[in-house]
C-alpha cells in the first residue's frame, strides 16, 4: 500500500548472529535484541505502544511458545501485543498497519525462531494442503526442486547459474557478522556435489539457523526525533498465489511482481534484500522485480548464508533499513517469501531522507 | 561444574509431538478420496477444464463447482520433478523417489504426487508415468503413487461401503535437543533431592526453577545467579482436572495439580502433581513438604528445555501440620 496518511520508519535495527544451535531459550534471543534496542534509542520498555512479534511453534515443538516468547520483551505491566504465526516481515506489516490508525507511535516488530530441536524438512511439510500434500510428506526442499527444475526445463536457467547464486551469496556473506556460512567454494567446486533434491544440491537450500531480528517502528516527527536518519517505508505489500503447485507456473512469480507495483517496487534501488531460501529463487524474484545491474543484490548474502528460521524476512528489512540508516543507501527493496515456491510474497520499500 | 560435565550425566531431551487432526472433506474432496479407496481416478469439471486433484471452486473466479466428479485417465505426464535422495519419516517411502507434476491425461493442471522410479536414471521431464494403487486404501492421497508406465500392475479393486467423509492426518514430530545450561543443573539438583532457583540480580526475585533469565527485568541469569530454595511451601493455587478421552491420554480419574510457593521463592512451581491428597484436603494456603523418592530411584522423565514435571523425583507433597498461610497475601501467586 502507498495510499497512507501517517509516515513510518524504522529508526533502529537488532539482530543476533545467525546460530547453528543456540544453547539456550528463545526469549533470551528475542530479549538480547530488545535491550539492544531499547539501549540504542534510549527508549524504556513503557515508551513501546504495541508489540508485534512473528514465529513458529512447531520449530522447537512447544505448544504456546509463542507466549513464552512475550519474556523476551518483558511483559509486566502488561503489554499491547499481538502475533502472527508467520515470518517477523508479516509481523512488520501489521505493525505498519496499526501505525496508520493515528493513536499511537512506537511498535516493536520481532522475528524469532529454534529450529535446531525440529526437522525442518518435515515440519514444513505440514504447510501444504493438509488433504492433497501434507499426507505426501510433499515438503519445500522437493518442491523447490521441481521449481527449480522447471526454470531448467524452460531454458531460463541453468545449473551452473544456481552456483553462482550460491558463490556470490557466500562472498558477501563473508563481511556479515551474522551470517552462519563461512565457505568460499567456487561455483564449479559447488557443481561437483551431490543433488539433495535434485536438481538442487545442498549448498542450493538455505542452511536453518536458530535466531531473532527486531526492530522500532516509528511514526512521524517521533522517528525523527529518534533516529539521525530514519529508514522511510515508502509502501509495504503482500501477495498469495494458489498453495496447489500445479496451478502456478513456477518459472515466475506474479504475486511478487503485483505486490511490488502496489508500492511502486519499479525504479531504481541502490540495494535489495531478498529472501532467497533456494538459490534458483534469486533469478525468478529478480526477473519479476526488474532488478538491474545498478541494485546491489543480497550484500547481506541473504538467507544462502544463514536461515534463522521466522526472522529471514524481517532481517530482510533490517538488511535494508541499516544501509539507509549509514547512508551507503538512499532507496531499497526488502523481499520476504512464505510458503513453497515462492507461493506467497512481501514487498517493503525504505528510503532515506534526501 | 561446567555444562559438558553436566551434559555427559544427563541424556538429551527426546521429544515426539504426536497428534491427529480428523478433518471433514466436504463434498468434492469426499468423492475424490472415495474414489482413490475404490480404486478410481476422479476428477472436476471447470467449464471446459477437467481439475484433478478436483477443486471445489474455479481458481481463478472462485466460483463454486458443480461438485459431479468424473473419472480421469490413469496415465499421464512427468511436467516436471525432484529427486528425494534422502527420504525423511514423513515421505512416503523409505527408498529414494521423486516428487513430481503429473500432467493426467485429458486434465489441465498438473497434480503433484510421488513418482516411485527406482533411480534418477529413469526420470525425466516428458516421461509417462501411470498410477500404482496400493493393495490397502483408506481413501487418502496416499492410496497410490506414479510408476514408469510400463511397471504399473493391475490391484484388486474391492468397493468399499460407505462414502468417505473425514480424514485422520497424524501429526508425528521428532525433536532432539541437549538441555539448556541452567535446566540441566536444576534437573541435576533434583537427582540430589533439592531445588535450585536463580535470584535475579535485578530485582532479588527468585524464580523455581529458574528459566535462565528474569522475565520482568529482561536480563539474563547463569550459574553465579543460583542458590538452593527449601522444599517446604505453600499452595497457591489448584485444579482438580477430570481427564476427557484423547490420543495418549493415560489418565482415568480426577487428579489434582496445584501451584506451590516454596519458602524463599517468589514464583510458584506450577502444574504439580498431587496424587496424595483428596480435593477435600487441598486448599489455597495449605502448608506442604516435598517428601523425594530414594536417591537413586529419581527418574527425570519428562523434563525437557520447557516443563519440569517432578512425578519421577518427588513421591508426594504432605501437609506439614503447620496453620495455614493468609490466602489473602497469596493473590499475586495464583497461577
Amino acid at each position: 500500500m502507498t495510499d497512507h496518511s501517517r509516515d513510518v520508519a524504522v529508526v533502529a535495527v537488532s539482530q543476533t548472529p545467525a546460530y547453528e544451535a543456540f544453547a539456550g531459550p528463545e526469549p533470551v534471543l528475542i530479549m538480547r535484541c530488545v535491550n539492544d534496542l531499547l539501549s540504542r534509542t534510549g527508549l524504556e520498555r513503557h515508551d513501546i505502544d504495541f508489540t508485534l512479534a512473528g514465529s513458529c511453534d512447531y520449530l522447537s515443538g512447544a505448544p504456546f511458545a509463542f507466549v513464552s516468547n512475550i519474556d523476551g520483551v518483558g511483559a509486566w505491566p502488561p503489554v499491547y501485543e499481538s502475533h502472527v504465526e508467520m515470518d517477523g516481515a508479516w509481523a512488520l506489516f501489521e505493525a505498519w498497519i496499526r501505525l496508520q490508525l493515528g493513536d499511537i507511535d512506537v511498535a516493536l516488530v520481532i522475528g524469532s525462531g529454534r529450529s535446531s530441536p525440529g526437522n525442518n524438512r518435515e515440519i514444513f511439510s505440514l504447510q501444504g494442503d493438509p488433504y492433497l500434500a501434507a499426507p505426501l510428506g510433499l515438503d519445500p526442499a522437493s518442491l523447490a526442486g521441481i521449481q527449480a527444475r522447471s526454470l531448467l526445463d524452460a531454458k531460463i536457467a541453468t545449473e551452473a547459474d544456481f552456483a553462482a547464486v550460491v558463490e556470490r551469496s557466500w562472498k558477501a556473506a563473508a563481511d556479515n557478522p551474522n551470517a552462519m556460512v563461512r565457505r568460499s567454494d567456487t561455483a564449479d567446486q559447488l557443481l561437483d556435489q551431490p543433488y539433495y533434491a535434485a536438481p538442487l544440491r545442498a549448498h542450493d537450500v538455505a542452511p536453518v539457523a536458530d535466531g531473532a531480528a527486531a526492530l522500532l517502528l516509528v511514526a512521524g516527527d517521533r522517528a525523527r526525533e529518534l533516529c539521525e536518519r530514519p529508514a522511510w517505508i515508502q509502501g509495504i505489500e503482500h501477495r498469495i498465489e494458489s498453495h496447489h503447485p500445479g496451478y502456478r507456473d513456477l518459472t515466475d512469480s506474479p504475486s511478487t511482481r503485483s505486490a511490488a507495483e502496489k508500492v511502486g517496487g519499479s525504479g531504481t534501488f541502490d540495494v535489495a534484500e531478498l529472501m532467497i531460501t533456494h538459490s534458483h529463487e534469486e533469478i525468478i524474484v529478480r526477473h519479476a522485480l526488474g532488478l538491474g545491474d545498478d541494485t546491489v543484490v543480497n550484500p547481506s548474502g541473504g538467507p544462502l548464508g544463514g536461515h534463522p528460521v521466522m526472522a529471514t524476512g524481517l532481517v530482510r528489512v533490517i538488511e535494508v533499513a541499516s544501509r539507509i540508516a549509514d547512508g551507503s543507501a538512499q532507496r531499497g527493496l526488502a523481499h520476504a517469501s512464505s510458503g513453497a515456491c515462492l507461493q506467497q510474497n512481501l514487498i517493503c520499500v525504505l528510503q532515506g531522507d534526501d | 561444574m561446567g555444562l559438558l560435565a553436566y551434559r555427559r550425566m544427563l541424556p538429551d531431551v527426546d521429544l515426539l509431538l504426536e497428534y491427529p487432526y480428523t478433518r471433514t472433506t466436504g463434498p468434492v474432496l469426499g468423492q475424490f478420496l472415495t474414489g482413490l479407496r475404490d480404486g478410481q481416478l476422479l476428477g472436476i469439471r471447470n467449464g471446459d477444464e477437467v481439475l484433478c486433484p478436483p477443486l471445489e471452486y474455479d481458481p481463478t473466479t472462485a466460483q463454486a463447482l458443480d461438485p459431479l466428479l468424473v473419472e480421469v485417465a490413469t496415465e499421464g505426464t512427468v511436467q516436471s520433478w525432484s529427486w528425494v535422495t534422502d527420504p525423511t519419516s514423513t515421505h512416503p517411502f523409505d527408498h529414494p523417489f521423486a516428487f513430481a507434476l503429473v500432467l493426467l491425461d485429458g486434465t489441465d493442471h498438473a497434480m503433484a504426487h510421488a513418482v516411485d522410479a527406482g533411480s534418477i536414471d529413469e526420470m525425466s521431464t516428458g516421461m509417462r508415468v501411470a498410477i500404482q494403487f496400493h493393495e490397502e486404501r483408506t481413501g487418502s492421497i496416499t492410496d497410490f503413487h506414479f510408476v514408469p508406465l510400463d511397471r504399473a500392475h493391475a490391484v484388486d479393486i474391492v468397493e468399499g461401503a460407505e462414502p468417505v467423509t473425514t480424514i485422520v492426518q497424524l501429526i508425528s514430530l521428532n525433536y532432539h535437543e541437549p538441555l539448556h545450561a541452567h535446566r540441566a543443573r536444576f534437573a541435576q539438583g533434583l537427582l540430589d533431592g533439592r531445588f535450585i532457583g536463580q535470584r535475579s540480580p535485578a530485582s532479588g526475585k527468585v524464580y523455581v526453577p529458574g528459566r535462565g533469565y528474569d522475565p520482568l527485568e529482561r536480563v539474563e541469569m547463569g550459574e553465579d545467579d543460583e542458590l538452593t530454595v527449601t522444599d517446604r511451601g505453600t499452595v497457591t493455587s489448584f485444579t482438580v482436572i477430570t481427564p476427557v478421552d484423547y490420543y495418549g491420554q493415560k489418565e482415568t480419574k480426577p487428579y489434582i495439580r496445584a501451584s506451590i510457593l516454596l519458602d524463599g521463592s517468589d514464583s510458584p512451581l506450577i502444574s504439580v502433581d498431587i496424587r496424595n491428597l483428596e480435593e477435600e484436603d487441598i486448599r489455597v494456603g495449605l502448608r506442604l513438604q516435598a517428601i523425594w523418592r530414594p536417591e537413586g530411584e529419581r527418574d527425570l522423565t519428562g523434563i525437557d528445555n520447557r516443563s519440569v514435571p517432578l512425578e519421577g523425583v518427588i513421591e508426594r507433597w504432605d501437609p506439614t501440620g503447620e496453620p495455614d498461610a493468609d490466602a489473602n497475601k497469596l493473590r499475586e501467586f495464583t497461577q
